[in-house]
């Protein structure tokens, strides 16, 4: 087969045709895989913000019903009016023990105003008597009623709720606080989601020295300098760098943001994250969401994978189809042409070209066939050719 | 004598020799070099171009070398 014959030429126009096909083809699953890929990350981010929400309100129910139950105990009531610490705390301790298991990392008893001060924590029993300057607190203060959200010490992050005990002349005798540390919220998350997730809190909110200190007790590395602004307070993968943005926590939108797709060793993920505020307000944190796509990767990939072999298996049918249909309907009538021509030329006057069919060969066969039949007429006439 | 008429002479022998289709062999002889085979005789004047489009139409016909 010669380069430039029909036959090279519509092999090399239908193999352009499948370069520029399976580009094409893969062009779009990329193009499909990105829009997926961005739908499967702003549904986890989403789910994730949803869960974190419904995960808060039945913590904050539940610490809600644990206060009633604390406030409704007399020798409590009474020990804490008294400011007996030590009585306070052999009250309470084997309940707070029984309470660690349902998440709770915190229980505090505070005075009542004006001079309000912690009279026992109940998770540090050495750590008392100092005064508290929070939000949260304030607000008890202010109304004198159940207070519950998010909230920031310079520690940690929980999720608190502030009851008063009020007292039978009027007033409030003290108030108790539970807090549950929002660390944990993510590994029930991961439970329930199979995401990955970390909870990153800004560092303007927390204190440089508490931070350390905490890391100490609670066996955490010290991983204050790993980023500028925010700390990964908690996080349910040990793989380093998976938590990484370099914008400002409080820039995130309220309806979260979905960062990019990367890979981590065999991994593909896509990562976003979605702003924590506290009771005040203020966005004090963030949620980071890792979700992993491998798997719909790997459809992803094989669906292509098929496509592409499917396009090539297709145009090689077609080639060997058209080109089938090529040589019967043009290339073997030609070559019969040049054949009756060849042998006219070497003086065979009897061979006749038989006109198969009505189309465009089919009109040059009739058209070759009247020349043929002149040329033949025109060599009768030949001197040279008679004498034979 | 014809230098075209002796090269004619011997193709056609030698198609005879290895038993070939000769109008199809003298076709495209012809149409290769330009010159009507049965149009060559002992008259025919050998000019050099015609010469030497016969032998190579030969050539490549028959891959003979005149």
């Amino acid at each position: 087969m010669h380069w430039n014959s029909i036959r090279a030429k519509v092999v090399i126009a239908l193999a352009i045709c499948l370069i520029i096909g399976v580009a094409g083809l893969v062009l779009l699953m990329r193009y499909s895989f990105e829009n997926n890929s961005r739908a499967l990350a702003t549904d986890s981010v989403t789910g994730a913000q949803k869960l974190f929400s419904i995960l808060e309100a039945r913590e904050i129910s539940k610490m809600d019903a644990l206060g009633g139950v604390m406030i409704a105990h007399p020798q409590v009531r009474e020990a804490l009016v008294a400011k007996d610490h030590d009585r306070l705390l052999q009250i309470t301790a084997p309940v707070f023990s029984r309470l660690k298991g349902q998440g709770i990392t915190n229980l505090v008893f505070h005075t009542p105003e004006p001079d309000m001060r912690v009279l026992l924590r109940v998770h540090i029993p050495s750590r008392f008597g100092d005064s508290l300057n929070r939000f949260m607190l304030k607000e008890a203060i202010r109304t004198h009623a159940v207070v519950s959200g998010c909230e920031l010490a310079r520690a940690g992050f929980a999720v608190r709720v502030i009851q008063p005990f009020p007292e039978a002349k009027g007033g409030v005798g003290g108030y108790v606080e539970f807090g549950e540390e929002l660390g944990q919220f993510i590994h029930t998350m991961k439970d329930q989601t199979g995401n990955d997730y970390g909870l990153l809190l800004s560092k303007k909110y927390l204190d440089r020295q508490l931070w350390s200190e905490s890391s100490t007790a609670w066996n955490r590395r010290d991983n204050w300098d790993d980023n500028a602004t925010f700390v990964v307070a908690d996080q349910t993968t040990p793989a380093d760098g998976l938590m990484q943005f370099n914008g400002d926590l409080a820039s995130v939108p309220e309806q979260g943001e979905v960062l990019e797709r990367f890979q981590h060793g065999q991994q593909v993920l896509v990562r976003g994250l979605f702003p924590i505020r506290d009771a005040s307000g203020n966005i004090v944190g963030a949620m980071f969401v890792v979700h992993d796509i491998s798997g719909f990767y790997l459809s992803m990939r094989h669906t292509q994978n098929v496509l592409i072999a499917l396009a090539v298996a297709g145009l090689i049918l077609i080639t060997i189809f058209v080109l089938t249909l090529l040589s019967r309907l043009v290339f073997r009538r030609l070559d019969h042409i040049i054949h009756v021509a060849t042998r006219v030329v070497g003086g065979d006057y009897a061979t006749e070209i038989q006109v198969s069919s009505e189309d465009e060969v089919g009109q040059f066969e009739r058209l070759f066939e009247q020349f043929r039949r002149v040329f033949v007429d025109v060599l009768s006439h030949v001197p040279e050719l008679q004498e034979k | 004598m014809s230098q075209l008429n002796d090269m004619k002479l011997l193709i056609e022998a030698k198609i005879k020799a290895d038993g070939l289709d000769a109008k199809d062999v003298k076709g495209k002889i012809s149409l290769k070099s330009g010159k009507l085979f049965a149009f060559i005789n002992e008259t025919t004047p050998d000019d050099p171009e015609s010469v030497a489009k016969f032998k190579r139409a030969a050539k490549e016909v028959l891959n003979m070398s005149l």
